[in-house]
């Protein structure tokens, strides 16, 4: 079974005739609001073992609707709600002072409303300074 | 001694916000918003038919020394795999030579679209009237700087490494003559610099951005890979790293205005008219250079597109807002219908206009023509028998005298260009949306393909006068507006453009003068 936040989950596994029916069905031409949040993270020897450890560790025992996939240059990772990661326990991790400005630097895009505050990178399905204020501390 | 006044004042600010402990960047970054000047009045030269709030916040909280020291850390990873482990692996001359042609596009048109972008990111930051958000701003335009930097250092790259420089080296020469020039020009430039200047962030960051970079941008580096180009990944997957922060820009315009009343009016039409814009180009162009200038291909385009265009940036982005009055696009339904057939459409007429490129195209191969039946069922019906046919007619052959573009018209598939997208179309063999309407306007005519870019038009119809090459070249023989139009390679004969990626048989100035074209305004006959 394909988890549904999978790379090629829902439509994406069909082709073919399968897949122009649902893609030009009538329900499917307006958008249709969605909690989930999406990171892409270039890959690199930090990134890598943060992805393995904290990503698919605690982050996804925290939050199960998380899927992580390999797309060669990058992770492509996608879940309900939000994903965290914390650059202090990165730190921890690769043995060296890693800051969130570092782990920006392999940060290659974000779809949701994605923030930093202190050691703490957020993507969030949450429309941050409408729903919910953005604060500094 | 008495103290002069900004001394003064500064002593007191200093006082009443003592500099912070630590130096957590973070911490750097609050106590400095307390020092900001007062932008509530703020005069721009860009003014905009919304109010802009001035308390919205920058989601990175950047400061000069982290932004610096952060982007220092990219540039070091991207020229230092570059020159140094892939120079070795030769991994110029590893790309299947339809990547590398497919590269020749893509870097130089971002390149174009991230110069332009420097300039909007600026009028952006004169616009706004928060602190935080300005800040956000500032860093965009020193990004987009970089990003402009980075393209040009990708073709120059392959340039140095790649076996068929032409295209790579001196692209922008070829600007008048090369169809998809203009309409790249439309959606990189006039979409993200002309006009209202927020109307002009929805474009660059909340839909070109938010939207498009991600197909663009990352989708890219997985075609890159499977193509054999290391290259493209090293460098677009760094330009994207900072492309988040512009989306958090984009997002900040609007979250600044939500509350405007003036948002209520404008702001659903400002999208749709940027969806429209922004897609009526990337759709076709993106989806032709994946899968008609691949090898190896990652997945279906439009599928590539429902994931990042409709299902991502339409459900986490444009969907979330709905509840603060932002509607589905309404152009949406046509946009679905060109991100299937686009592209297809849009390979059928460039592979046709090939003399006027500066990059090489090649017609799909049996194996490639099966995927696209396999992926786009009515394909070769439609496409692979006309493409079939060419090749039968000695297309790539520059003995054979045979121009696609001549078999058109003389089959009465007269090719037209869109005036508001600068898009060329062919309303007798497209399968994308809409059909040929023609509007006369202070003595000049106008073809156009859809209802959303004909709207557009009928509202500001002195904003949208670039001709086209069939107007600009009427009466004229390709072969002269070729040469005129420098696209000819260093030997003074050689085509830059050529209908195959073969390294041998390549067309010259003489054997395009044997087609004998002449260049025709579709419009005269109106």
């Amino acid at each position: 079974m394909t988890a549904k936040n999978a790379y090629n989950a829902g439509i994406m596994k069909k082709s073919g005739e399968a897949f122009a029916a649902e893609f030009f069905a009538e329900e499917n031409q307006v958008v249709h609001e969605s909690n989930t949040v999406v990171l892409v993270l270039m890959k690199s020897d930090e990134i890598d073992a943060i992805v393995e450890e904290l990503i698919m560790g605690e982050e996804a025992k925290r939050n199960p609707t998380l899927v992580v996939e390999d797309r060669g240059g990058f992770w492509w990772i996608k879940a309900d709600g939000k994903i965290q990661i914390d650059t202090e326990k990165a730190s921890d991790l690769l043995g060296k002072t890693y800051s969130i400005y570092d782990f920006l630097v392999n940060v290659s895009s974000t779809i949701g409303r994605a923030y930093t505050l202190g050691n703490t990178f957020t993507i969030t399905s949450e429309l941050m300074g409408l729903d919910r204020k953005l604060t500094d501390a | 001694m008495a103290l002069s006044t900004a001394t003064k004042a500064a002593s007191d600010a200093l006082g009443a916000n003592r500099a912070p402990t630590s130096v957590s960047p973070q911490e750097v970054h609050r106590w400095l918003q307390s020092f900001n000047w007062d932008f509530a009045q703020n005069r721009t030269k860009y003014p905009t038919k919304y109010h802009m709030a001035n308390d919205t916040k920058e989601q990175f909280k950047l400061i000069a020394k982290e932004y610096a020291r952060m982007e220092s850390v990219k540039d070091e990873r991207q020229f230092g795999t570059l020159l140094d482990g892939l120079t070795r692996l030769e991994a110029g001359n590893r790309v299947h030579p339809r990547w590398g042609e497919t590269m020749k596009v893509a870097s130089n048109f971002l390149e174009v679209g991230e110069y332009n972008a420097i300039a909007a990111s600026a009028m952006l930051w004169d616009s706004a009237s928060a602190a935080e958000q300005k800040n956000g701003y500032l860093a965009q335009v020193l990004d987009e700087i970089r990003h402009t930097h980075q393209c040009g250092f990708v073709n120059y790259y392959f340039s140095k490494h790649y076996h068929d420089p032409a295209g790579h080296n001196d692209a922008r020469r070829t600007r008048a003559i090369g169809p998809l020039w203009k309409g790249m020009k439309r959606v990189f430039a006039d979409g993200f610099i002309s006009g209202d200047a927020v109307e002009c962030s929805v474009n660059l960051q909340l839909v070109g951005e938010a939207c498009f970079t991600n197909p663009l941008i990352v989708a890219v580096t997985e075609w890159a890979s499977a193509n054999g180009d290391e290259i493209t990944p090293t460098v677009f997957l760094s330009i994207e790293t900072d492309e988040l922060r512009h989306m958090a820009n984009g997002y900040q315009t609007v979250v600044s205005i939500a509350n405007d009343p003036a948002a209520q009016k404008y702001l659903n039409t400002d999208l749709n008219n940027a969806f429209w814009t922004q897609q009526k180009y990337f759709t076709p162009v993106l989806g032709m250079l994946f899968e008609y200038g691949s090898k190896f291909k990652v997945e279906p385009w439009v599928k590539t597109w429902n994931r990042w265009v409709y299902e991502d940036w339409g459900g986490i982005w444009i969907g979330r807002l709905a509840k603060y009055g932002v509607n589905s696009p309404p152009s949406l339904r046509d946009a679905k219908k060109d991100a299937y057939w686009a592209h297809h459409d849009l390979f059928l007429l460039a592979y046709a206009l090939w003399p006027t490129g500066f990059f090489r195209l090649s017609l799909p191969d049996d194996e490639d023509m099966e995927w696209f039946e396999a992926n786009y069922p009515g394909w070769d019906a439609h496409y692979g028998k006309i493409l079939r046919e060419w090749k039968a007619l000695g297309c790539e052959d520059p003995k054979s005298g045979f121009l696609p573009i001549q078999w058109l018209i003389q089959n009465g598939h007269q090719v037209y260009v869109d005036r508001v997208s600068q898009v060329p179309f062919c309303p007798t063999l497209a399968k994308c949306s809409g059909s040929l309407r023609v509007h006369e306007f202070n003595g000049q005519k106008h073809s156009f393909s859809d209802d959303w870019g004909e709207r557009m038009w009928l509202s500001e119809p002195e904003r949208y006068e670039c001709q086209s090459v069939f107007e600009q070249y009427s009466g004229r023989e390709l072969s002269d507006v070729v040469v005129e139009g420098h696209g000819v390679r260093a030997d003074g004969k050689t085509l830059i453009g050529q209908p195959h990626v073969a390294g041998s048989n390549l067309w010259t100035v003489e054997d395009l003068k044997r087609a004998n074209c002449v260049f025709a305004d579709p419009l005269a006959g109106f």
